[in-house]
This record gives C-alpha cells, structure tokens and sequence, in this order.
C-alpha cells in the first residue's frame, strides 16, 4: 500500500503531472507552452505525455487555430486525484521518519 | 520505515524527500513563470502615473517659475496611458499563451474586462452631468483624476477577490485611499500625490514581482495564493 505510483513516480513525468497540476481543473495548455514552461525536449515531453495519457491521467486534445493544429493537454480527474494521492503518500513517508 | 521506489524508469532515482522537492519547486517555478510578465506591465503603469501625472502637476504646479504648456501636458499623460494600456494587453496575452480556460473563466474575464471602460464612461457622464449642473472648471481638474483613480481602486480590490491575490487587494486599497486624500491637497498639488503614492505602488509592485520571479524561493508564500 506504500507504493509509489510508478506512473508518476519518475522525474520528467513528475515534473508534468505537478505543472499541470497548477492549472485550475477547467484549463489547458498548449503543449509547445508547457514545453517551455518545462524547458523539456518536445521528443522528451510527449514520450512521458504518452505513458501518462496512456494511464489515463493526461488528457490530449488535437485542436486547429486556422490551419495551425494545436495540442491541449490537462490533467485528467484520474489523474489528479493520482497526484494527490501521490503526494499525500510522500508526505506520509516522510511524517512516518524519525 | 523505508519507503520502495520501485525502479521501473532509468530517471526514476527519486526519494521521498526528494520527489516531493521536486514538486513544490516545479510548481513555484511554473507560477513564476507564467507571471513573467507581470513586472513590465506594473512597471509601465508605474512610469504612466509617475511621469503623467506629474506632467499635469507641471501645468500650474511650479507657478510663475515654470509652466508646462497645457497642450504637451496632456498628449504626453495621454500618451503615456496608452502606451501603458497597450503593454498591458501585449505582455497581458503572451503570459496567457498557450492556456485554454473553461467557459466560467472566460465569462469571469470578460466582465471583468468590459467593466473598466463601462466604468469609464460612466464617470465621464457624470462629471459632463456636474458641468452642466453648473460644476466650475477647477473642481472638474479634481473630479475627473479623483474618480479614474478610484475606479482603478476598486477594480484592483475586485480583481484580487475573483483571483484571490490579496496583494492585488492591498494595491487596490492603497490606490482608493490616495483617490480619498489627494482632493483635499487641492488642485494642482492632488496630480503629484497621484503622481508619488500612485505611481509610487506600482512601482513598489514592480520591485517586488520582479524580486519574486527571479528569486527561487522565498517569496513564493507571499505571492501564490492557491
């Protein structure tokens, strides 16, 4: 029951489940913005986006500015309540240290 | 106890301690980040009220040594409000990039930004209505920076209670007190208390956004609100 959730448990998919995680539930953002935001490879970012999508904590939505396709990602409400979960765990842990 | 990290990932060197740094940092960074902007625009706000304002003051402030031509007086103040209004919707829109809201954020936005020309134009019509009710010119060089003044105020207070920033609240505050005691310098003194005490917050909220974005730490808890 301590386990970790391997899913979110590695650095560049942490990093993008606790900045999604600062968005309100109601928004997205863009994936070349959250690349920034991230300074993350756009090879880097949507191999974790993938794993985590596929997981079902990320929603990815392909939508069109003009011509232009454009990228939305948000944490689903699986996935949030994974994070919460996660670092509800962490904070566990580290409350149960001497 | 000792935690199992199971090692599933090549990255995945992650402790507790560690893995919950990582998130309280990134998530810091990522609001530092999307208020970048934030300095730029108080800052030129900041510069708008200083030098506009003082401008006006100029007019009849340093009589009979000095007097500022009426005419530049007021392109430059107008100019200069312009020009600050316009670096807000630019930096405004680049920090807001890439970010979709959900319907209620939108409408919340929208209100919000259509109540300040509303409010506007409605303190226009009632200084137009106190002139024709016989309002003499002197009171309307009062009137009209004391009710702007008061609007960007309140509507500062507003804001901070729909984004929950209290330092948006406490600006706004600052900003209704200055509009409540600049009348009673008189004209033309009120135009430099707009110029120092309300520029002069901006210019605080410059200095202290900016320490903030780029500190790592520290002032995150006084700043971040959710």
């Amino acid at each position: 029951m301590n386990d970790l959730d391997p899913i979110i448990h590695a650095q560049g998919r942490l990093r993008i489940t606790a900045a999604l995680a600062t968005l309100h539930t109601d928004e997205s953002i863009a994936f070349p913005r959250l690349q920034e935001l991230l300074a993350m490879t756009a090879g880097n970012l949507s191999t974790h986006v993938r794993k985590l999508e596929d997981a079902g904590y990320v929603d990815v939505q392909k939508t069109h500015r003009g011509r232009t396709p454009i990228t939305y990602l948000a944490l689903t409400k699986q996935g949030r309540r994974a994070f919460e979960d996660y670092t509800e765990t962490l904070r566990s842990f580290l409350g149960g240290q001497p | 106890m000792t935690p199992h990290t199971p090692a599933s990932d090549p990255d995945d060197d992650l402790d507790p301690a560690a893995a919950l740094d990582l998130v309280d940092r990134q998530q810091e960074e990522i609001e530092r980040r999307m208020v970048a902007g934030l300095p730029l625009i108080l800052g030129s706000w900041g510069v708008a009220w200083g030098v506009g304002f003082t401008m006006l003051w100029l007019i009849d402030g340093l009589a009979p040594g000095f007097r500022m031509p009426l005419p530049i007086a007021v392109v430059t103040f107008i100019v200069l409000m312009a020009g600050a209004l316009a670096v807000s919707g630019i930096v405004g829109a680049r920090m807001g990039r890439g970010i979709r809201g959900g319907a209620a954020a939108a409408w919340t936005g929208t209100v919000f930004g259509l109540a300040w020309p509303i409010g506007f134009i409605a303190l226009l019509a009632l200084g137009n209505a106190l002139i024709v009710n016989g309002m003499p010119p002197e009171l309307a060089n009062i009137y009209y920076p004391t009710a702007s003044v008061m609007l960007v105020g309140f509507m500062y207070i507003l804001a901070g209670g729909i984004w929950q920033n209290w330092q948006s609240i406490a600006m706004g505050g600052w900003i209704l007190l200055v509009a409540c005691v600049a009348p009673f310098f008189g004209y033309p003194t009120h135009y430099l208390v707009f110029a120092i005490a309300g520029g002069g917050v901006f210019l605080v909220g410059t200095v202290f956004t900016a320490v903030w974005i780029r500190s790592g730490h520290g002032g995150a808890a006084l700043w971040t609100s959710r």
